[in-house]
């Protein structure tokens, strides 16, 4: 809850992971809907978004592990070419999600492949960002999790602020209050 | 003293900087018949110098005026018949912070993990402008990925270079200086 305000932390914290149950609870057969009995069996499997999940972790009552987009072929796809993985497609909140992970449940092995993804990612969205023309979204931006749009965007839009400063237009403008015209006083 | 056009209040948009800019004294010379002008850095032969020391040097910016690239594009406006040979002027300039993006750009490529610093050295208010909210983005999230708690102590220093204690370092901007 360290951003309260934060759109993308509240969305990044939507994100399923699964849980395992440590103990039997009642009243909550929605979460995993195999049977009527409206319970969960101690042991049973289920995916629950990261808010609930790291609830019930801090209680005791579930163990968090990581969600597929962290799986071994993710992580070999990264080691490989990690600029070409959609990790888009995989989880938009790749590194908001995994360092929330990690920082619960304190397990550190994705660490290095975050930070691996990362700087091989980094460089290739910023060559892209700075390179490309303004108007044409390349393609390889749909591979971007919502971390590197946002970094992209960034870059992009105060190379075309600058660009359209450099091009000139209206200099200075007049303050709309300005043109009126001063009613006469009685 | 923060931007007024960015909601967040941490950028300055590039009118603001050149508002700012006008601020800075530049040296004039008379309306009369002259050899050579007195231009932003001295005499005006000295802008191919500059271009030539940029491109030689991979590591270091030359030291040019903080507000460069404003004030040249003020004076290409406002006085532009002042300026002798103003298409050579202008297109040295525009070679120069050419040359110069291009050095923060690769510089940038070699980013990576914690840092709490970064130098640059001579840059100007413009250029540091246009990379600002990346540069600030990126190292964030390096910051928050490199940190203690995010890395198995075997794996700390085998990813990058050895870290000096917790709160990052200062890093050259080409690390290879």
């Amino acid at each position: 809850m360290a951003k309260y305000y934060d759109i993308d932390d509240i969305l990044a914290e939507d994100e399923l992971v699964p849980a395992i149950f440590k103990v039997a609870a009642n009243e909550v057969g929605l979460i995993d809907s195999s049977d009527d009995t409206n319970k969960v069996e101690s042991g049973s499997k289920v995916e629950l978004p990261f808010w609930l999940a790291s609830e019930l972790h801090l209680r005791q009552a579930v163990s968090v592990g990581f969600p597929r987009c962290f799986n071994k072929r993710t992580q070999e796809e990264i080691k490989a070419d990690a600029a070409h993985v959609d990790l888009r497609n995989r989880c938009p909140y790749f590194y908001e999600l995994g360092c929330k992970i990690v920082l619960l449940t304190g397990d550190k092995s994705i660490g290095p492949v975050l930070l691996v993804a990362f700087m091989t990612r980094y460089k290739e969205v910023l060559i892209k960002a700075h390179t490309t023309s303004l108007t044409v979204a390349p393609k390889s931006l749909t591979l971007l999790t919502n971390e590197e749009a946002k970094l992209y965007e960034a870059a992009r839009s105060s190379t075309a602020a600058v660009k359209k400063w450099r091009m000139g237009g209206p200099r200075l403008k007049k303050a709309s209050v300005l043109g009126r015209k001063r009613k006469p006083v009685e | 003293m923060a931007g007024q056009s960015d909601p967040s209040g941490s950028t300055f948009a590039a009118a603001e900087l050149e508002f700012l800019a006008e601020d800075e004294t530049v040296e004039i010379v008379p309306n009369m018949r002259m050899d050579t002008l007195d231009f932003i850095c001295g005499q005006y032969e000295k802008l191919t110098q500059i271009l030539e020391a940029e491109r030689d040097s991979l590591d270091l910016f030359q030291p040019l005026p903080f507000h460069y690239v404003e004030i040249s594009r003020l004076l290409f406006d406002h006085a532009r018949d002042d300026i002798p040979d103003v298409y050579l002027v202008r297109s040295l300039i525009e070679d120069i912070k050419d040359v110069r993006f291009h050095k923060i750009g690769t510089g940038m490529e070699k980013l990576a993990g914690r840092a709490s610093a970064i130098v640059l050295k001579h840059i100007s208010a413009m250029e540091v402008n246009i990379v600002r909210p990346f540069t600030a983005r990126a190292l964030e999230t390096f910051y928050k990925l490199d940190s203690p708690e995010m890395l198995p102590d075997s794996e700390r220093g085998a990813v990058k270079h050895s870290q000096v204690a917790d709160h990052g370092q200062r890093r050259p901007l080409r690390p290879n200086r």
